[in-house]
């Protein structure tokens, strides 16, 4: 196998695959990247059995083969070489010799044989066509609810519902919840539930979902594969069924408080700093267009900040995890963000002018 | 718990009434709002032990109850329960508008206004103890299935004074399980008889109490267990099976160490067992105290019980249990052989075994008797093992020098601030206990003469009668140095003289660090 290809192309698509590739792998051909040659040019895959990537690259190809190669290694040396293009030439051996410029590599590489099939897609498939950068907005405003809690696998990752007109994604720990509902007809009519696990949902957001255009989604029972251009991740889904998110979202709230975003953060950043080392909480305390948010931590020190909103309700107190009020705000880009209230102890809801809504239950402090 | 009589009370209403009562205080409590939106779908399914199982509507239902409300729920249950040790959810499986009504209690019913220690369990296993017997093959399968080995019965156990405590102590249990030291918890280096005497322990209860729950497993296989019940979904099961134990035996509980979820799941088991006084019985290979990163709380439970130390055999017994296993394995070994095999390897009982091993091999092959030359030949590498791991000087001096968080150079050094020279005191005093050193010996190591050395062992011997915080330091220090040469893999001359100081000690009442006796102190059987 012998191939010529522009170093700047290569290691991009490499740097894309790599990922994937777990540092502690069971199997040692699963640090490999699988490079398999023809006359369309080079297929670079890297799977951990659970998510798998697949980029097609362009390449001047004048022996086709198959091989597999130490992915990190290869993707070290190809980024220092000097020069335009690497010529790499791999024996029957499976030893790749690069060479570019004045250095010349020697790497030994694995047959292809132990390398896991990558999976295959039947006809019960059902496929979509969604827009890139809406899901990947989708997955941002959710993805940081997945609850870690293995012992609650079937949380441990991103719900994806389609049909009825609509696209919904939500991800919770039980602690909160963050949910994406969009209006969005799909041909075909049929109703589809997936949960897409965390890895996957990482990957999609770092290295697939990179520009507009579409995204082709193909799910299956247990698997699912997202084509964008010239890359493919294929991922098992998790199975089990998602638990119904709906009963914990409030029905109705009675006060809604308006508020900038980035003034929100920062300052939750910051009396977050002295938050009660106990009960990691700090209190908002909502009056008419002003909150106050203070922490107190004993033996360390306390913080108060007051940010101006709009209000116009009762005054009440609750007490936040502030790491929870932030992670949305984190993820949200737009200016105005508004907080629905019931009462004290009610579970707060943070929405934006688009189809968005976290629940954020509050803490029992003794007070 | 399982064969206990079937309870036929009417418990759903009870179970109706207490939900009320706690629906009430958690509306208070958390606002009708909150209440309304999760809570009020839920109903108390049953009581098992000391812990509720609430049904949730949903299972969405019930992972956020958990995560939000369940400590507000489980002080607000406390209140009509007092002993009440924890809540598990479960999710109405079949169709979501079934009532409560509709769920027929099988288990057993504790009455939950009743305290649960109220004798109703126990007193019918002591009218089984009096009246069943049980023929001796039903007793082995019953034992087997129960994970107990064979030969590991009391009348194999061969009791010296190393281990006089201990036996006394797990017969004492095997007669009255749950009430007399709860728990009974075992540590000694290892081949020095815990699993034997847990073993044992669930044998005699077998005998006394045929139709008796006894489960024996090792930390580790318990920690499997849940991981499984975890993976696929069956933690009830899980719970069910340890949790309706009668006796629950538990070796290498030090694996419990450093993992937070498997002790936050052994903690429930072990307060639903004590909390209905079922017996159980723990071994470790160091004091509980000792455990790396074992939360307080089950510290202290397992100190609550009763705790005892297995010392190393002394010569006598050594040759006792070398003389047993002889006649149990049919071997031709003379009493001569046996006593010089326990002169030369001083270590744990299965190095005995291994040694006893190889020279009735030997002895077997070759046709004349063995001679001594030809029996330390045989025995040299055991022996030589011994010599390795031997603890010197310079071992102790590092030790106590950790412990005061000192230089060991300064130890040897001339400075002579108080707490220097008691650090220094310490190690010499230790020196001589701990090793074979002859006093000048000692004494180069710290490049003093012999007279400071002596006047040094002296000092310490008298002031540990006085001050608790000195003899507390050089027991942990002790500790240390007999532990890490019997983590090295052998042990030898020293550790038998050194275990053998600290048994004495550990015979005296102020020595409290060994010895841990229940608030309702029982004198042994």
């Amino acid at each position: 196998m012998k191939f010529e290809i522009e170093k700047d192309v290569f290691v991009e698509a490499l740097s894309q695959v790599q990922n994937v590739v777990s540092s502690r792998s069971t199997l040692p051909v699963l640090s490999n990247v699988l490079i398999e040659a023809d006359d369309q040019g080079l297929t670079l895959s890297t799977t951990d059995m659970d998510v798998s990537i697949t980029r097609k690259v362009a390449a001047k190809v004048s022996e086709a083969g198959v091989t597999t190669l130490p992915v990190r290694k290869l993707v070290s040396i190809v980024r220092e070489m000097i020069g335009g293009d690497i010529s790499i030439d791999v024996s029957e051996e499976h030893t790749a010799t690069l060479s570019a410029g004045p250095s010349v590599f020697k790497i030994m590489g694995m047959p292809k044989d132990d390398f896991p099939e990558l999976a295959q897609f039947g006809d019960d498939a059902k496929e979509f066509t969604l827009d890139q950068v809406l899901l990947r907005g989708a997955l941002r405003k959710t993805s940081y609810a997945i609850s870690t809690d293995e012992t609650r696998y079937v949380l441990n990752g991103v719900n994806c519902l389609i049909g009825d007109g609509l696209l919904c994604l939500v991800a919770t720990d039980g602690r909160r919840l963050a949910m994406v509902e969009q209006d969005l007809e799909f041909p075909g009519g049929e109703n589809f539930s997936a949960i897409i696990p965390t890895k996957a949902v990482l990957e999609l957001q770092r290295g697939i979902l990179k520009d507009e255009g579409e995204v082709k989604v193909t799910f299956t029972s247990n698997q699912a594969a997202f084509e964008v251009a010239d890359t493919r991740l294929i991922s098992k889904l998790i199975e089990g069924n998602y638990p119904n998110f709906r009963q914990v979202i409030p029905q109705s709230s009675n006060h809604r408080v308006t508020v900038s975003r980035d003034l929100l953060l920062d300052a939750v950043k910051r009396v977050g700093l002295l938050a009660n080392e106990k009960t990691n909480s700090i209190k908002f305390t909502f009056r008419e267009n002003v909150i106050d948010i203070t922490s107190n931590s004993p033996d360390v020190g306390e913080a108060n900040e007051q940010l101006d909103v709009k209000y116009d309700g009762p005054e009440m107190s609750l007490a936040f995890n502030p790491d929870f009020v932030m992670a949305p705000l984190k993820n949200l880009h737009q200016d105005e963000v508004y907080i629905d209230l019931i009462d004290g102890n009610s579970p707060g809801v943070i929405k934006i002018d688009e189809p968005f809504l976290y629940v954020i239950m509050p803490m029992r402090v003794a007070s | 718990m399982s064969d206990a009589p079937q309870d036929s009370t009417p418990s759903k209403n009870l179970h109706g009434d207490l939900w009320q009562k706690v629906s009430k205080d958690l509306r208070e409590e958390l606002g009708s709002a909150t209440f309304d939106l999760w809570l009020s779908k839920f109903w108390i399914k049953e009581i098992l032990h000391t812990e509720v199982v609430l049904m949730a509507p949903g299972s969405m239902y019930a992972i956020w109850v958990e995560e939000n409300f369940e400590n507000a729920i489980l002080d607000s249950l406390r209140k009509h329960i007092p002993n009440c040790s924890g809540v598990c959810f479960e999710v109405v499986s079949t169709t979501p508008n079934q009532s409560p009504a509709d769920f027929e209690k099988e288990e057993t019913f504790v009455d939950p206004l009743v305290d649960v220690s109220t004798p109703t369990a126990s007193s019918s296993s002591k009218k089984r103890a009096v009246h069943e017997t049980i023929d001796e093959d039903e007793l082995l399968k019953r034992g087997r299935s129960a994970g107990l080995v064979e030969i590991h019965r009391f009348e194999n156990f061969v009791v010296g004074d190393n281990s006089q405590l201990a036996s006394a102590a797990a017969k004492a249990v095997s007669e009255k399980p749950g009430s007399t030291y709860q728990p009974l918890f075992f540590h000694s280096a290892c081949g020095l008889g815990k699993t034997h005497l847990l073993h044992a322990i669930g044998w005699e209860s077998l005998r006394l109490r045929p139709k008796s729950k006894i489960i024996f497993v090792t930390a580790e296989k318990f920690a499997n267990d849940y991981i499984d019940a975890i993976q696929k979904n069956n933690l009830s099961k899980f719970r069910n099976k340890y949790r309706k134990a009668d006796l629950l035996l538990i070796d290498d509980v030090q694996f419990l160490g450093r993992k937070e979820g498997l002790q936050r799941e052994f903690f429930h088991t072990f307060n639903s067992l004590s909390d209905s006084r079922k017996q159980i019985v723990l071994a470790s290979d160091c004091p509980a105290s000792e455990i790396n990163e074992l939360e307080d709380r089950l510290v202290s439970r397992f100190q609550w019980g009763l705790s005892v130390e297995l010392h190393r055999p002394g010569f006598e017994t050594r040759a006792a249990i070398l003389r047993r296993k002889r006649d149990d394995w049919a071997m031709d070994v003379s009493d001569d052989l046996i006593n010089l095999i326990v002169e030369r390897v001083q270590g744990n009982v299965r190095l005995l075994e291994g040694a006893l091993i190889r020279v009735a091999m030997v002895a077997a092959m070759s046709d004349s008797t063995l001679t001594i030359p030809e029996l330390e030949e045989t025995l040299a590498d055991i022996a030589g093992n011994e010599e390795i791991s031997q603890v010197g000087v310079r071992e102790v001096q590092e030790a106590v020098a950790e412990h005061y968080d000192l230089e060991p150079e300064i130890l040897r050094g001339k400075k002579r601030t108080a707490r220097v020279a008691e650090a220094r005191q310490v190690a010499m005093y230790l020196s001589r206990e701990l090793t074979e050193l002859s006093l000048v010996e000692i004494a180069s190591g710290f490049g003093k003469d012999h007279g400071t050395v002596i006047y040094a062992v002296k000092k310490i011997k008298s002031r540990l009668s006085s001050s608790n915080s000195l003899r507390s330091s050089v027991e942990l220090i002790r500790r240390r140095l007999v532990r890490d040469r019997a983590g090295s893999g052998a042990a030898r001359q020293g550790a038998s003289r050194a275990s053998g100081a600290s048994l004495r000690k550990s015979t005296e009442p102020q020595f409290g660090d060994d010895l841990r006796f229940s608030s309702d102190s029982e004198t042994l059987a």
